[in-house]
């Protein structure tokens, strides 16, 4: 039995525990393609009007999962990955609000994956899938071990600053070769001497990491900065950056864009932040001025780009430049200061 | 130090209009063209080169900066030494012709920014986002509907007595809620007043958002030919605006500056412009677009022909077309339209 997994959502943070759990319990997991054209444009097509764009992405990849000879399509309801939280409405909703795109003769495998219910409850849910497939309860457990032991590994590669590409490549072939491709812009006015800048993108990593999404932007912003994201800061960096606010921010990835900004904000070898958002996001429409009026406060460059599925290139680039000029010339200034006393 | 007969040369090929302005030896402004570019950027530029050789036969163009939207089809044109974006440029212009600004409100054609300068940096900026709502091309369409020629909009709106209020949250509804007041009997004068104000609070709410805005404030781009807008942010915002003299071609003047520093910064002493000569004008170019078939994507990329040479190319994502400039393409390489 071939099982497809769209790459997509949940994908960007999660692929490798169920990639895991899949291979415990021996069954093929594959992977859509990155996204592309095609792609994007079947998403518009069938996913419903209102929707976010990531969700608009999720209903492309299904489409693209159809022609790749799978059985089924693996759609987990992910509601709770640690305590306390839930992941965003939009994912919760998940599988049901997109069944009306998913093609034909395709059947969809689901679960609900909730943490907050605690392990054994989970680890019960698991089971209770593998024997739905035929499979035993000790292959379904051997597959939550695998599953944890993936994701942890994936997790403390990133956090070891390690690309994204590097670190999912371990566990999605696809992915091995294609990373690190990066754009070229035939543009005289490239200064090689210029000062490099560390920027940190935050934001939904399936934003962040998906490069025809977000318009190859992690490629242009390396021409001229090191790039940060909030998958390599560690745990207790978004706990500090958490500390101040005067209620908990309950959305698991919310909560870590808000800490890993605010950490970002105030560590000085970063010289600037982008958050990365999109139309429709409503974790965001609260989270980028939280971080917005933390960047105020402590006079860091800061700004927001917001995608939706016709963004134009040219205003993003425009956009890009001249936040990285400001910051340049801002730490060009700064060093001139301190060298005169 | 310059000659009498050389110049910097900056370019602003913009969605509304092209501007071009030449830089002459002591930094002042020799001439400033305000061109519209009616969809055809191409034709535009060589129309306003050909207007400066007619004006200064013997001028010697020794540094080109572009900047726009299209920034990078002018670079490729006229051999540019510095492309840059429109923030960056309009910043630079503003602090050289008036140093100590810390403000600049700059509205144009389609669109809208507002820097936020210190000390002669840039500190914050924003732009509008997809809604054309509070730009020139509203303003355009608001007077040809009303049968008054832009010109005399600005004027008209500062004799307004008590300016109506209309809603200017979107340019749709700020449309219909001005026809009502219309209809209702109000004074053209008032209702263009209304919009004036209407255009500025929309301004404000969404570009210069959480911006700091302090003085001295420029305020720039087409519309700071218009007195009305002009009162109308005087008056929202408590201080005075200045309105620089040159102020529609500031992109240009700052993509000439930017020239200039690039060039004259470079060593101490000038460097080589890679400028491609007036003679730009009588020579041809073809722009083309095919669609890639190399992958899924199917991009669209953009050609520059001169006489049958690929000058450049864009607009493909994994960058086969761009970085290989000259290559010609096979027919398997491109999906037959």
């Amino acid at each position: 039995m071939k099982v497809g997994y769209p790459r997509a959502v949940h994908y960007y943070d999660y692929f490798p525990f169920w990639a895991g759990f899949f291979r415990g319990l021996d069954l093929e997991l594959i992977t859509s393609p990155l996204t592309n054209r095609q792609v994007l444009e079947q998403g518009l097509k069938k996913a419903s009007d209102e929707t976010c764009l990531p969700i608009k992405l999720l209903v492309g990849h299904i489409q693209a999962l159809s022609g790749m000879g799978v059985d089924a399509l693996f759609l987990p309801r992910m509601v709770s990955v640690e305590e306390k939280t839930y992941l965003c409405p939009k994912l919760l909703g998940l599988p049901e609000s997109v069944f009306a795109s998913v093609p034909e003769g395709m059947g969809v495998l689901t679960l609900d994956f909730n943490m907050r219910q605690g392990k054994r409850r989970v680890i019960r849910t698991l089971e209770e899938f593998a024997e739905g497939l035929g499979k035993t309860g000790a292959e379904a457990r051997q597959g939550f071990l695998l599953a944890q032991n993936w994701q942890e590994h994936y997790e403390s590669r990133r956090h070891e600053g390690r690309s994204f590409g590097e670190s999912m490549g371990e566990f999605d072939p696809r992915l091995a070769g294609e990373a690190g491709r990066t754009i070229r812009f035939d543009n005289p006015d490239r200064d090689e001497s210029a000062a490099v800048l560390t920027v940190a993108l935050v934001g939904h990593p399936y934003l962040t990491q998906d490069n025809y999404a977000n318009l190859n932007l992690v490629a242009k912003l390396g021409e001229r900065a090191h790039v940060r994201f909030i998958e390599e800061m560690e745990p207790q960096g978004i706990e500090q950056g958490l500390q101040g606010l005067h209620k908990s921010v309950f959305w698991s990835h919310a909560r870590k864009i808000m800490g890993a900004g605010a950490s970002y904000i105030g560590d000085e070898a970063v010289d600037g932040v982008i958050y990365l958002s999109c139309f429709g996001c409503g974790t965001d429409s609260m989270t980028q001025d939280m971080v917005a009026r933390i960047a105020r406060q402590q006079h860091k460059p800061y700004m927001v780009l917001t995608l939706d599925e016709h963004s134009g290139e040219a205003g993003l680039v425009t956009r890009l430049e001249a936040f990285l000029d400001m910051t340049e010339r801002r730490v060009q200034r700064e060093s001139n200061f301190s060298a005169h006393g | 130090m310059l000659l009498g007969n050389e110049y910097y040369l900056g370019v602003d090929v913009g969605s509304v209009s092209t501007n071009l302005v030449l830089l002459d030896h002591e930094e002042q402004v020799a001439e400033a063209l305000y061109l519209r570019t009616m969809g055809r950027p191409m034709q535009t530029i060589k129309e306003g080169l050909k207007q400066l050789r007619a004006k200064f036969p013997q001028a010697r163009i020794i540094g080109v900066g572009t900047t726009g939207s299209a920034r990078q089809l002018a670079a490729t044109l006229l051999g540019a030494d510095v492309v840059k974006n429109e923030i960056t440029a309009h910043a630079v212009a503003a602090s050289r012709v008036h140093p100590g600004v810390q403000t600049i409100l700059e509205i144009g054609g389609q669109d809208s920014k507002i820097i936020c300068l210190r000390d002669g940096v840039v500190v914050d900026f924003a732009m509008n986002t997809v809604c054309a709502a509070g730009t020139g091309s509203f303003l355009d369409q608001q007077a040809g509907r009303l049968g008054i020629p832009i010109e005399q909009f600005g004027p008209l709106a500062v004799e307004a007595q008590h300016p109506v209020r209309i809603a200017g949250r979107c340019s749709v509804f700020a449309e219909s809620d001005m026809i009502h007041k219309q209809q209702l009997g109000h004074s053209l004068e008032d209702i263009l007043a209304g919009l004036c104000q209407a255009m500025v609070r929309n301004y404000l709410n969404n570009v210069g958002k959480n911006k700091d805005i302090r003085g001295p404030v420029l305020f720039q781009g087409g519309v700071a030919a218009n007195p009305g807008i002009r009162k109308a942010f005087e008056e929202e915002l408590g201080q005075e605006i200045i309105i620089p003299e040159h102020f529609a071609v500031m992109g240009a003047l700052g993509a000439a500056y930017l020239a200039e520093e690039k060039l004259v910064r470079a060593q101490g002493e000038r460097g080589e412009s890679r400028f491609r000569g007036l003679q730009v004008v009588d020579t041809e170019f073809q722009a083309s677009s095919f669609e890639c078939a190399g992958c899924a994507n199917h991009c669209e990329v953009v050609e520059i022909l001169q006489d049958k040479t690929i000058l450049a190319r864009w607009g493909d994502r994994c960058g086969k077309w761009s970085s290989g400039k000259g290559e010609q393409r096979s027919a398997s390489e491109v999906n037959a339209r």
